[in-house]
């Protein structure tokens, strides 16, 4: 314990400098932005300012791409009370009671709310990170390919598990964001895998590319602006703080949000967008007044805004203790910490200390920044709300263009993202979600080089995932959640989260 | 014909034509496996979760309940961002990324050139000077040098 605040210290010591405050502003400030305007997601942020990282050294790289992410989390909540637009993808379960919060006039209420519970969830997030992830890391040390391979294949099978769409259809994205992860020169044998004689695929697919395209330009292609009303609720800043009951009724909510999404957040997925859905669910299911949802209930804005913001940390967790992504966002934030040569996994902690510590550090002061940054603001944030769609959209495309050229300066990335894009627009259409695709893209590397690892150790015998305990428990619990998948399908149930999800869809 | 008919029946018909170009790959054994294994095993895993959707497809949507209405401005927008993409090396980011919000505003959105203009204009110069000046990251330039 007296060493973890004495590292913490030596965080606090970095992160308190000018120059790390200034970044830490800067992407908390463009985080926030990122949430706010629809259709473009912390991932396109992010990809859009990697480029600018390069010549900052990696603590500050770090901890400005952070701010983006954690500060989409608060931004998004704006766009979805105000506007009943998602700004982020996370926000959807915001918009049924935050719009309906904001129609009864009590907008400032759900925004002060949201607020709050985004920094009660990311500070608890925050801490649960500093005390869990160096342990985490220690034990870490011990594993070995059998280990990465199980966990990764625990995360597929979860992700599957919580998905708003049916297993086989997560499971089927999964497996073809796998394949597309395999394009390119095989590591180990140096065979060129359908490359097609184009230099720039030898290296494969890039993460950013696929994601920016699938989540950003797909989701341009199949929003025309008719559809985009616009009409945004300005509140008053005198309205903005929430009376006595709106303070009980959202207690409890953002403890229960906080403490799942944080859980959630840990395990590879889109923890953030799930634990929003899950939050939500639970909420209707412990509240005495479940009538009340989908009418401007407290609970759930409370609940689902604090728990996306404690999964956006908790997803910290697996990339800075195992250097496993959890998703696209981290799979670039992983991208810029390799770029500066400081590589995230298990020798993180004692090998860069300044970087751990001070990006943790960097967290607490960032999620105060953002507490004061985004009530005082909400004005200026309605106003950039007000920018009609039709002059909104092609600012964006523009920016998902040099976002992704950027990053490689390769057209041929750029033209991956424009095909990525229309495969997202009729995987909408069809009723697929594309985040087990992007996860399947970001792990296949890892995946098969550990699989691969992991069956030359064994001589070609499965049973080495067996023998490993700490492997053969992840397996075992994917395997129990397959079962479990399989008998309510089999039982004919309707399952929960697709109906969470029809009711969504309605709503917005 | 239902939607996930259609759906299971393109990732079975991609399936076969990844295992079709497949061919040079070598698989490997169990204790030594190659380049081929990743890709062929999760490209049957494919087929097999297509085929159990082809399967079940009777309860999802008719084909014909699929709402179409937006194809128009999804292949507008798509055409003209990837003609901009094609030209953008050689025009560089400020003609290129001008004509491109131009391009959307007056054909896909129908506004007033007048003001497409200034907008599509003075958008991509303030990016051109924030990316290159202010951050450092200078954007693509083409024959005309910015």
């Amino acid at each position: 314990m007296t060493e973890t605040l004495q590292s913490l210290a030596l965080g606090f010591s970095v992160a308190l400098q000018p120059s790390m405050l200034w970044y830490a502003f800067l992407g908390c400030v463009v985080g926030t932005l990122v949430g706010v305007l629809p259709g473009i997601g912390p991932l396109a942020g992010i990809s859009i300012l990697l480029p600018i990282t390069y010549g900052l050294d990696a603590t500050k790289a770090i901890i400005m791409l952070a701010g983006i992410y954690y500060g989409s989390q608060y931004g998004g909540s704006t766009t979805s009370i105000l506007l009943r637009i998602p700004g982020e993808a996370s926000s959807v379960m915001t918009c049924i009671d935050g719009n309906a919060m904001a129609k009864k006039g009590r907008a400032g209420a759900a925004l002060c709310i949201a607020a709050v519970g985004s920094f009660i969830a990311g500070t608890f997030g925050v801490l649960m990170l500093t005390a869990v992830a160096p342990p985490l890391a220690l034990f870490a040390l011990g594993f070995g390919p059998p280990e990465y391979t199980a966990l990764l294949v625990l995360g597929l099978v979860f992700l599957a598990y919580m998905s708003t769409s049916s297993l086989v259809r997560t499971l089927l994205m999964a497996a073809f964001g796998l394949l597309l992860g395999t394009i390119g020169i095989d590591v180990m044998t140096g065979h060129f895998r359908y490359s097609f004689n184009i230099a720039e695929l030898g290296d494969g697919i890039g993460i950013v590319p696929v994601a920016v395209g699938l989540f950003g330009i797909g989701e341009i292609l199949a929003t025309p602006s008719r559809q985009v009303t616009g009409e945004v609720i300005r509140p008053k800043l005198s309205e903005l703080w929430p009376n006595r009951a709106e303070w009980r009724a959202s207690g409890w909510p953002i403890a229960r949000g906080s403490v799942l999404g944080f859980l959630i957040g840990i395990i590879p997925g889109s923890a953030h967008i799930i634990s929003s859905f899950m939050s939500y669910a639970l909420e209707k299911r412990v509240s005495k007044h479940p009538e009340e949802f989908g009418h401007g209930a407290v609970a759930g804005v409370a609940g689902p805004e604090s728990a996306n913001n404690a999964a956006s940390t908790g997803a910290f967790v697996p990339m800075l203790a195992l250097g496993i992504p959890t998703g696209p966002v981290t799979a670039v934030l992983m991208a810029a910490l390799l770029i500066h040569g400081v590589p995230p996994g298990p020798t993180l902690v004692n090998d860069h200390p300044a970087v751990f510590w001070g990006f943790v550090a960097s967290m607490y002061v960032g999620n105060l920044m953002l507490l004061a940054l985004n009530l005082p603001l909400v004005g200026l944030f309605v106003n950039l709300l007000r920018i009609p769609y039709a002059y909104l959209y092609p600012l964006i495309i523009m920016f998902c263009v040099i976002g992704v050229y950027e990053v490689n300066h390769s057209i041929v990335d750029v033209w991956i993202m424009l095909i990525m894009g229309g495969i997202g627009y009729l995987l909408k259409k069809f009723s697929f979600d594309p985040a087990p695709l992007v996860l399947g893209v970001v792990i296949a590397p890892i995946f098969e080089m550990s699989l691969r690892q992991a069956l030359i150790m064994s001589d070609g015998t499965w049973m080495i995932f067996i023998q490993r305990p700490v492997a053969a428990v992840l397996l075992a619990v994917s395997v129990a959640l397959l079962v479990v998948s399989a008998v309510t399908y089999l039982a004919r149930r309707r399952d929960w989260r697709a109906k969470l999800a029809a009711e969504a869809g309605e709503e917005t | 014909m239902k939607t996930d008919h259609v759906a299971g029946a393109a990732f079975l018909a991609l399936g076969v034509v990844v295992f079709a170009i497949s061919g040079d790959l070598p698989f490997g054994t169990l204790s030594a496996p190659s380049a081929g294994m990743m890709p062929k095993v999760v490209t049957a895993l494919m087929m097999l979760f297509a085929a159990l959707i082809v399967l079940t497809a009777g309860a999802s949507a008719p084909l014909a309940s699929l709402d179409w209405s937006d194809r128009g401005h999804a292949a507008a927008v798509l055409l003209i961002t990837a003609v901009a993409v094609a030209l953008y090396q050689t025009l560089g980011f400020v003609v290129t990324m001008a004509a491109l919000v131009f391009a959307l505003l007056v054909i896909v959105e129908r506004r007033s050139a007048l003001i497409a203009a200034a907008y599509s204009i003075g958008l991509t110069v303030l990016a051109y000077w924030l990316f290159g000046t202010a951050l450092k990251s200078p954007l693509e330039r083409g024959i005309f040098w910015f």
